[in-house]
C-alpha cells in the first residue's frame, strides 16, 4: 500500500496534469499549494543553513571576534523597512550595498570569465590546416555575421543586408538547437512524474488490489 | 477524408498518444542503445584522470523541478566517484530543494557502498545562500562559507575538512544544475579560480553551455537527460561492479528515461509531419478548384 506521502504526491501530481484537459479548481488549488510550501521551505532552510550557523552561532559563541557580522545581518534587517512607511527610505540604503557589491562582482566576472574568454576563443586561425579549419570559418562566419545583424547604426541594406540575413541564418540554427534540447528537457520532466505515478504509486496499488 | 476536420483535432488527442508513449516504455522496458558524445566522453576522462585519494567538490545546484534530468546524473556522478576512492564535499547551493536533493541523492548513493565513512571518505556541508558570493568567498575560505556540515558539526571536527580549506585543495568541481549557477562555476570559479569544473545542466540551458566548454572553461558537459545517460553507460562500462545497482527493479535511472524520451520523440516527429502533409494537401486544394 502506498504510503500517505505518495497518495498526496500522486493526487497533486494528477491535479497538475488535469490542467492539460482544462483549467479546474484542482489544478488551482495545487498550484496555491506549491507556491506556499515553496515559500515556507525557502524561509526554514535560508533561517536554519545560512542565518543560524553563518549569524545568529557566531555571534552567540564568541560574539568579540564575530561583532563585525552585526553589519551584514544590520543590512539584512534594513531591508524590511520598506514595509514602514516613515521609514522607508533606510531600506534604500541596504539596497545600494546589495546592488554595488552584485555590480562589482558582475562586472569583473562578465569581462573575466565571458568578454574575454569567448572572444580569445573566437580568434581562430584561417589559414589551411585541415577539415578542421572549415570549422574554424563556420565559427568566425557566424560570430562576425551575428554580430553585424545586430548591429543597428547602419540599415540593413546591401552587403550589410546580406551579411545580416547570413546572420539570421546561423540564429535560427542555434533556435533550432535550444528549442530540440527544451523539448527534451520538458518531457524529462514528463518522464520524472510518470515514473513516479506507474512505479511508485500505481504498480504497489494494482499489487495491493491483485 | 474531411481535412478540415483532421486540421481541427482536439489537441488533446496528442496528449493521450503522448501519455501512452511515456507510460508503456516505464512498464516494458526498452532498453535502447546509448551513444557516447564528445562532451560526457571528456567529462568521464577527467575523473579518471584523478586519483583515489582526490577531493572533489559535488554541487547540488538544482532542486525537485529539474531532478529527473539532474538526479541521474547526480548519482552516477557520486557512484564514479566513490567507486574509484575519490573523495566528496558535497555542498548545495539552489534555494528551492537544493539541500532536499543533496540529501536524498547521498543517502541513497552512499548506502550502496558500505565501507564509506562519513566524514572520512564524503561530507555534505549543506545550503548556502548567495550562490554567487558564497562560490567567491569559497576560494578564500571554505571554512567560513561553511562553519558548520548539514547535521551541525562544526567543521573544523570534520576530518576531511582539515585537508581542504579553499579551491586549491580541490581537484575539481562537478556540478548538476538548473538555472544560472551551473555557469557561475565556469564564468566565475573556473575563470577567475582556476578550478576545473565539470557541468550537468538540465537540457533547457545545455546549449548555452557548449560556448564555455569550447573555450575550455569547463573540462566536461552532461547535457539533460541524454548527456546523463551516457555517462551511466561510461560509469557502467568501466565499473561493472555497478550493474548490481543499476539492474535494481523500480529504480529510475536516465538509460530508462531515454526510452521514453526517443519514444516520445517518435510521436511528436509524427505528429508534426502527419500536421505538415494534411495542411500543405489542403493548400493545394483550392488552387486546382480555381
Amino acid at each position: 500500500m502506498p504510503s500517505l506521502g505518495t497518495w498526496l504526491a500522486a493526487f497533486f501530481t494528477l491535479c497538475m496534469l488535469s490542467f492539460l484537459y482544462k483549467d479546474n479548481p484542482f489544478f488551482r488549488i495545487a498550484e496555491s499549494f506549491f507556491a506556499g510550501l515553496s515559500l515556507g521551505y525557502y524561509i526554514g532552510i535560508v533561517a536554519n543553513q545560512t542565518l543560524k550557523p553563518n549569524l545568529v552561532l557566531p555571534l552567540a559563541d564568541n560574539f568579540s571576534a564575530n561583532w563585525h557580522l552585526l553589519f551584514a545581518g544590520g543590512l539584512g534587517v534594513m531591508l524590511y523597512f520598506r514595509y514602514i512607511k516613515r521609514v522607508a527610505w533606510v531600506s534604500r540604503w541596504a539596497l545600494a550595498v546589495y546592488v554595488g557589491y552584485y555590480v562589482g562582482v558582475n562586472m569583473m566576472q562578465k569581462l573575466h570569465g565571458e568578454v574575454l574568454p569567448q572572444v580569445g576563443d573566437t580568434m581562430l586561425s584561417l589559414s589551411w590546416s585541415g577539415i578542421g579549419t572549415l570549422w574554424n570559418v563556420v565559427m568566425v562566419v557566424g560570430v562576425l555575421s551575428v554580430l553585424i545583424y545586430f548591429y543597428f547604426s547602419a540599415e540593413h541594406k546591401g552587403a550589410v543586408g546580406g551579411i545580416s540575413r547570413v546572420g539570421i541564418w546561423f540564429l535560427m540554427v542555434s533556435f533550432g538547437a535550444a528549442f530540440g534540447y527544451t523539448v527534451m528537457g520538458r518531457i524529462s520532466l514528463l518522464i520524472g512524474r510518470m515514473v513516479f505515478l506507474v512505479n511508485e504509486w500505481a504498480r504497489p496499488l494494482i499489487g495491493l488490489i491483485t | 477524408m474531411n481535412l478540415e476536420r483532421i486540421m481541427q483535432i482536439d489537441r488533446r488527442i496528442v496528449y493521450l498518444f503522448v501519455a501512452a508513449g511515456t507510460i508503456l516504455p516505464i512498464v516494458f522496458v526498452i532498453g535502447l542503445p546509448v551513444s557516447i558524445t564528445p562532451p560526457v566522453q571528456m567529462a568521464f576522462d577527467r575523473m579518471e584522470d584523478l586519483d583515489p585519494g582526490d577531493v572533489i567538490m559535488v554541487s547540488f545546484d538544482y532542486g525537485p523541478s529539474s531532478a529527473p534530468e539532474n538526479a541521474p546524473m547526480a548519482d552516477a556522478a557520486l557512484r564514479h566517484c566513490f567507486s574509484k576512492g575519490i573523495r566528496v564535499i558535497v555542498i548545495a547551493l539552489y534555494p528551492l530543494g537544493g539541500l532536499s536533493e543533496a540529501v536524498n541523492e547521498l543517502n541513497k548513493v552512499v548506502a550502496e557502498f558500505p565501507d564509506l565513512e562519513y566524514g572520512v571518505d564524503y561530507v555534505n556541508l549543506g545550503y548556502k545562500d548567495g550562490a554567487q558570493a558564497a562560490m567567491r568567498k569559497m576560494n578564500e575560505n571554505i571554512h567560513e562559507v561553511f562553519p558548520t556540515d548539514v547535521r551541525g558539526t562544526p567543521i573544523s571536527e570534520i576530518p576531511l575538512m582539515r585537508e581542504v580549506r579553499t579551491y586549491a585543495d580541490l581537484e575539481l568541481c562537478f556540478s548538476l544544475a538548473t538555472g544560472i549557477i551551473g555557469e557561475w562555476w565556469a564564468n566565475l570559479v573556473n575563470a577567475q579560480f582556476g578550478l576545473p569544473v565539470i557541468v550537468g545542466p538540465t537540457a533547457v540551458s545545455a546549449p548555452k553551455y557548449y560556448a564555455y566548454l569550447e573555450a575550455k572553461q569547463m573540462a566536461g558537459l552532461l547535457g539533460g537527460l541524454k548527456g546523463a545517460s551516457e555517462y551511466e553507460r561510461l560509469v557502467l562500462d568501466k565499473y561493472p561492479d555497478l550493474e548490481r545497482v543499476y539492474a535494481t527493479p523500480g529504480l529510475y535511472t536516465a538509460t530508462k528515461g531515454m526510452d521514453v524520451q526517443s519514444i516520445v520523440h517518435l510521436i511528436m516527429i509524427a505528429f508534426i509531419l502527419f500536421g505538415n502533409v494534411v495542411y500543405f494537401t489542403g493548400k493545394r486544394r483550392p488552387r486546382k478548384a480555381a
